[in-house]
Order: C-alpha cells, then sequence, then structure tokens
C-alpha cells in the first residue's frame, strides 16, 4: 500500500522547471563583454596602426628609406610612447582577447562548429593585429 | 550613481545618462581645444591633420575605456 501512495506521490508530483538556464545567462554575458573588450581594444590598436600608416606614408613619399628604417626612427625619438604602443598594447589585447575566446569557448560546451568562430571573429581579428603590430615592431 | 552611463552601439559607446552626456562633450571640448593648438603651431594642412587625427583617436581611446568601465559596472551590479 505505502509503495502504491509513494507511486502516486510521484506521478502527482512536477517536475522543477527552469525557464532559463544560469549557464545561458553566463555564456550571454560572456560574448557581450567580449564584444565590449574588442571595441576598447580596437580602438587602442588603431593609434599604433594609424602611425604605422603615417610612417608608410613617408616611406612612399620618400624614396630613400623604408618602413623599417622609419619605425626605427620613431622608436628612438619616442621610446616610451612607441614601446607603450608597439609592444605593451598589443601584448595586453592578445591576452584579454585569447582569455574572452577561452571563456565563451567552455562555456558554450567546446564546440567544433564554424557558428563558434562567428561568435568571435572581431576577437581573432583584434589577436591578428596585435600579433601584426609585434611582428612590425620586432624588426 | 545609476549605471550605465554609455551603451555600446557598434564600435561606439553612446551616452545614456546625464554623466555620459557631460564625458561625451568634455571629450568633444577637448578634440576641438587641441585642433586649436596643434593648427597655431603647424605648418600647414597636412601637418595640422596628421597630428590632430593622433590625438583624436587617443581622446577616442581614452573615451572606449572609460564607456567600457561604466558600463559594464552596471552588468556587475545585475549578475549579483
Amino acid at each position: 500500500m505505502e509503495i502504491q501512495n509513494f507511486e502516486e506521490k510521484l506521478v502527482k508530483m512536477t517536475k522543477p522547471e527552469v525557464i532559463q538556464l544560469r549557464h545561458q545567462e553566463m555564456l550571454a554575458n560572456a560574448i557581450s563583454s567580449a564584444k565590449d573588450r574588442s571595441v576598447v581594444n580596437w580602438w587602442w590598436l588603431s593609434i599604433p596602426l594609424y602611425i604605422i600608416a603615417a610612417l608608410f606614408m613617408k616611406t612612399a613619399f620618400m624614396p630613400d628609406t623604408t618602413l623599417i628604417s622609419n619605425i626605427h626612427e620613431f622608436t628612438d625619438k619616442e621610446k616610451y610612447s612607441s614601446f607603450f604602443f608597439f609592444l605593451i598594447l598589443p601584448a595586453i589585447s592578445i591576452i584579454i582577447n585569447l582569455i574572452s575566446i577561452r571563456k565563451i569557448y567552455f562555456l558554450s560546451g567546446s564546440p567544433k562548429e564554424m557558428k563558434f568562430l562567428e561568435v568571435v571573429w572581431y576577437n581573432i581579428l583584434m589577436i591578428i593585429i596585435s600579433v601584426l603590430i609585434l611582428i612590425i615592431y620586432s624588426f | 550613481m545609476k549605471f550605465p552611463w554609455f551603451k555600446r552601439n557598434g564600435i561606439f559607446f553612446i551616452p545614456s545618462s546625464k554623466v555620459g552626456w557631460i564625458i561625451f562633450c568634455g571629450g568633444v571640448v577637448y578634440a576641438v581645444y587641441s585642433f586649436i593648438q596643434i593648427d597655431s603651431k603647424s605648418h600647414s594642412v597636412s601637418d595640422t591633420l596628421i597630428n590632430f587625427v593622433f590625438r583624436a583617436l587617443f581622446i577616442c581611446a581614452v573615451y572606449s575605456l572609460i564607456a567600457y568601465i561604466t558600463s559594464r559596472s552596471a552588468n556587475i551590479k545585475e549578475e549579483h
């Protein structure tokens, strides 16, 4: 009898329904935060990119010089600012974007789909730009 | 203080409160002041523009950082 009652109770019991998973909310926050961060990164990285573009234009108008020699001249003239814009800034950008991508990757259950790349493509672009700036500076 | 001060729209942070608009206007005023200052010292139009664009980008970068921090603090409050 007791077992029957228990079974009836079990049938009557309703399952707790969770409309929105906490995990989903965390993933949405992580994606939103990563996009915000990549926008800030873009504005900061636009400064060294602008300097490179200006030096590139200088190279085009002065045939005797090369882009690398112009960058060397600039780094000699502006030691601290060039160190900040060409080394520290891209390095911080790479670290921040890698952390953001890693967080989204784990929260979305380590997917092997192209959709994941669609979500984090801007962060990947920021990493590529940062690496290019570091390569140009290291020559 | 009420957060968020800014809302992101694409690659721009748009002010969404009074404090946000004050910061935005401060940035614009400083950019205009910088332009006048650079223009008074430069020798040509290109000289003015080259130096001003650098200053303007720096202002935008600082503004975006402030906007990011003040719009993010709202998210943190909502999470807790």
